[in-house]
């Protein structure tokens, strides 16, 4: 009787996940209604989790929780710390939800919400969840170990290599990217530069309190920052009405970009207890309750979806960014689906917490999914607001002009109705001078989510409070993420820079410690300042730099895993992690190919440059535009070599391990797997760690 | 009625249940998890006092991805 109550509930959820998506695919005409996403996603979730998670974890990775995890073997309350499943959750969440699920499907928005709701749902359940669990799965069974040492112990010392450089690469241009998205946020904001700036004495503050007052209690420490926080949200409202002080804190795109080069290389070089780690537990608490805000204002609003179903930019003359939907839905929408970067939480601090195998399951696939659901709500934010809008916000001033009258024209003209009035009107009911041109998707998202907050609480009257508290959000945790980032990559930088010269790799040498965060913040700053100048926005081009980048790390740790695989023998079901690692080569091979020689000047690198040189060459650009101009060809062929580049070193991955699978497959005995020897859990039967460490 | 009786004290044990929990997630609990940790019983030349731990604990943190994009 049980069973059959159970199976009728499975049918009931699979049926009503199905007519979701039914409509949500096959409606046209009237706006359709938020809640058929979330029924859509909700039910396909539940399913995917129940049966293919279950699959994964019974079949293919035969997890054992009789075998001790590394938190068992290693426990020493530091890095190897038995914890809560639920904790460890919210732990491993709170780290892969970054805000490429938030701006990702708000750019993607550009072909509709039909591409990249479809995506988000099923890239995560077949790919984005696998990757994540499977390499979970393997660290666990490694003692801990991350991707680059996996990738060096089971495909080879040059797959190692190969896979640490094409790390620190991608976060090069992740922190450039996610930079780039916040100086196009706060350029001529001075309510938003307001706030932010705030943080940082705020996060000062609490890391002098952290450090010397109360140690290590950060609960108590971050209330009281959120607070001041919310405080200087609300206060930037009076220094944006005051003239004096608004020209204060009002700055250009590149004055802006340098300000955020200047604070990335002070957090790297800091100590971590004064600014990095107090702005993190900030950005943590706040990143989780605007999130659980979003939701509960997505459920309680339920807007209208006015965006249609596909737009005409599918044909690949977006305005937002340049590109069919093959592949660049794949690449812009990246984390909400599959992020490459999740890999290394996964082989990072995870694995070393973890209380049971089995446990890996809810945390590897289940927060993954959510972080797919984070994707879908941010889909519907920018989704909810007209499409004229939408393109108004985020096409950039060489497309649709600088002006409310020559955008208006310009997105009419395309087909979405948009008055001149209505974004003057909406910049002044926002706080803001202007709403145009703020490529990135941050301003798009915030007022999206500000409408949907303002018709739970607040009404119009409190609209710019909500918008400059979603610009606070996002840009609190790039910036997070920026500032971590810095530092990880000056450690990378020491770590292969100790190589050549030893000193260097001295992680408490100062001359070395400056030296490493210059060349790390060079770095991104460089590709920064090269977006910010950009006359397409530099999104544009980075973006889909950075998609590419993050796709390709997640078809590494996809092609270590099949190795992995196959060593256990489990050629049977090998398609669980082939299937998506071949999409994955297939969507950035492809994009990295029309990046970089497509014909249209707006989406190949190389053809933009030497449409540039002829019309230098023909003297159609003015004397004084030549040395800027002779810059933008230089950029845009550098865009083209990082590509080709990153693909390059994914090939040569790949060529690796395609013959150690070779040898694998022929049954060479020299080609071992490296797993931990199995000991018998003391935690299984009868005995509990207790509460003190985490148990249930 | 029983149950009714009982609510009290269930929800004490909730509320205690979330707040420990929370406590686990922010970090809050983390030196006193340290303490407990079977490397401070099993003979450590040291243990660190709760500032010297919370450096320690920061600086091994953001020494690794911890931030997602």
């Amino acid at each position: 009787m049980k069973q059959a109550l159970k199976f009728v509930a499975w049918v009931a959820v699979a049926l009503a996940g199905a007519s979701a998506l039914g409509a949500i695919a096959l409606h046209r005409g009237e706006p359709l209604n938020a809640t058929w996403f979330v029924v859509a996603a909700v039910c396909c979730y539940l399913v995917a989790y129940r049966f293919y998670s279950a699959f994964l974890a019974a079949k293919v990775f035969a997890l054992d929780d009789t075998r001790a995890t590394p938190a068992e073997r290693h426990e020493d309350g530091r890095d190897f710390v038995p914890t809560n499943k639920w904790v460890l959750f919210g732990h491993h969440f709170a780290a892969i939800a970054g805000p490429g699920p938030l701006i990702g499907p708000t750019l993607a928005a550009q072909f509709g919400y039909l591409p990249g709701t479809l995506w988000l749902i099923a890239g995560a359940a077949l790919a984005g969840c696998v990757q994540d669990f499977v390499i979970l799965f393997c660290s666990i069974r490694r003692d801990g170990k991350t991707l680059g040492g996996m990738a060096r112990e089971e495909v080879s010392a040059r797959g190692g290599l190969i896979a640490q450089l094409a790390v620190l690469a991608i976060m090069v241009i992740l922190l450039a990217v996610v930079a780039l998205v916040v100086v196009n946020a706060l350029k001529s904001s001075p309510w938003g530069t307001f706030t932010l700036a705030m943080t940082i004495p705020i996060a000062l503050v609490l890391g002098v309190y952290l450090r010397f007052i109360r140690p290590g209690r950060v609960f108590e420490a971050s209330i009281a920052g959120v607070l001041l926080v919310l405080l200087a949200v609300v206060a930037g409202q009076w220094v944006a009405a005051s003239p004096s002080w608004a020209e204060a804190f009002t700055f250009g795109g590149v004055s802006l970009a340098f300000i955020v080069i200047a604070y990335g290389f002070a957090a790297a070089v800091l100590p971590v207890w004064l600014l990095l780690a107090p702005r993190d537990y900030l950005s943590a608490f706040i990143k989780t309750g605007a999130i659980l805000c979003l939701a509960g204002g997505i459920l309680l609003v339920r807007p209208q979806v006015l965006m249609p179903p596909l737009t005409k930019f599918i044909d690949g003359s977006g305005p937002v960014f340049a590109g069919k939907i093959f592949p660049f839905c794949f690449i812009t929408i990246a984390c909400g689906a599959i992020s490459g970067f999740h890999s290394l939480i996964s082989s990072g601090t995870t694995p070393k917490m973890i209380l049971r195998e089995g446990q890996a399951r809810l945390i590897g696939y289940g927060a993954m999914l959510l972080e797919s659901f984070v994707g879908v709500m941010a889909m519907v934010a920018a989704c909810a607001m007209s499409p004229g809008v939408y393109f108004a916000i985020n096409s950039p001033a060489g497309i649709v002009g600088a002006t409310p009258e020559a955008a208006a024209a310009k997105i009419s003209s395309w087909g979405y109705a948009l008055d001149a009035q209505t974004m003057t009107r909406l910049a002044h009911a926002v706080g803001e001078q202007t709403l145009l041109n703020r490529a990135g998707g941050a301003p798009s998202l915030a007022v999206g989510m500000a409408q949907i907050f303002s018709n739970t609480i607040g009404g119009e009257r409190l609209l710019s409070i909500w918008y400059h508290f979603a610009i606070m959000f996002e840009a609190l945790f790039i910036l997070t993420v920026l500032d971590a980032g810095t530092r990880v990559g000056r450690f990378m930088i020491q770590e292969l820079g100790g190589r050549i010269w030893k000193p260097l790799g001295r992680r408490s040498w100062l001359p070395g410690i400056i030296i490493a965060s210059a060349l790390i913040v060079g770095a991104w700053g460089y590709f920064l300042y090269q977006g910010v100048v950009d006359p397409l926005g530099g999104i544009n081009s980075l973006w889909p730099l950075f998609g590419i980048a993050n796709q390709l790390l997640a078809a590494v740790a996809l092609v270590v895993a099949t190795t992995i695989l196959l060593k256990m023998k489990r050629l049977r079901w090998i398609w669980v992690t082939l299937v998506p690692m071949a999409m994955l080569i297939a969507v950035t091979m492809t994009a990295s190919y029309q990046k970089i020689f497509d014909a249209n000047p707006n989406l190949g690198f190389l053809s933009k440059a030497n449409q540039l040189a002829a019309q230098i060459a023909a003297g159609q650009i003015p004397a004084e535009k030549i040395v800027e101009t002779q810059r933008l060809i230089f950029n845009q062929r550098l865009d083209a070599a990082v590509t080709a580049v990153l693909a390059g070193m994914i090939l040569l991955l790949l060529l690796e391990a395609l013959m150690q699978w070779y040898s694998i497959l022929r049954g060479q005995p020299e080609v071992a797997l490296c797993e931990t020897p199995y000991i018998a859990s003391r935690w299984t039967e009868g005995f509990s760690p207790g509460i003190a460490h985490g148990d249930d | 009625m029983r149950v009714l009786q009982e609510m009290p004290r269930l929800a004490a044990r909730a509320a205690h249940h979330f707040w420990s929990r929370l406590r686990e997630w922010c970090g809050d609990a983390a030196y006193e998890r340290y303490l407990r940790s079977n490397a401070t019983h099993s003979g450590m030349p040291r243990i660190l006092n709760a500032q010297e731990f919370y450096v320690e604990q920061t600086n091994r943190r953001y020494s690794q991805p911890n931030r997602c994009c």
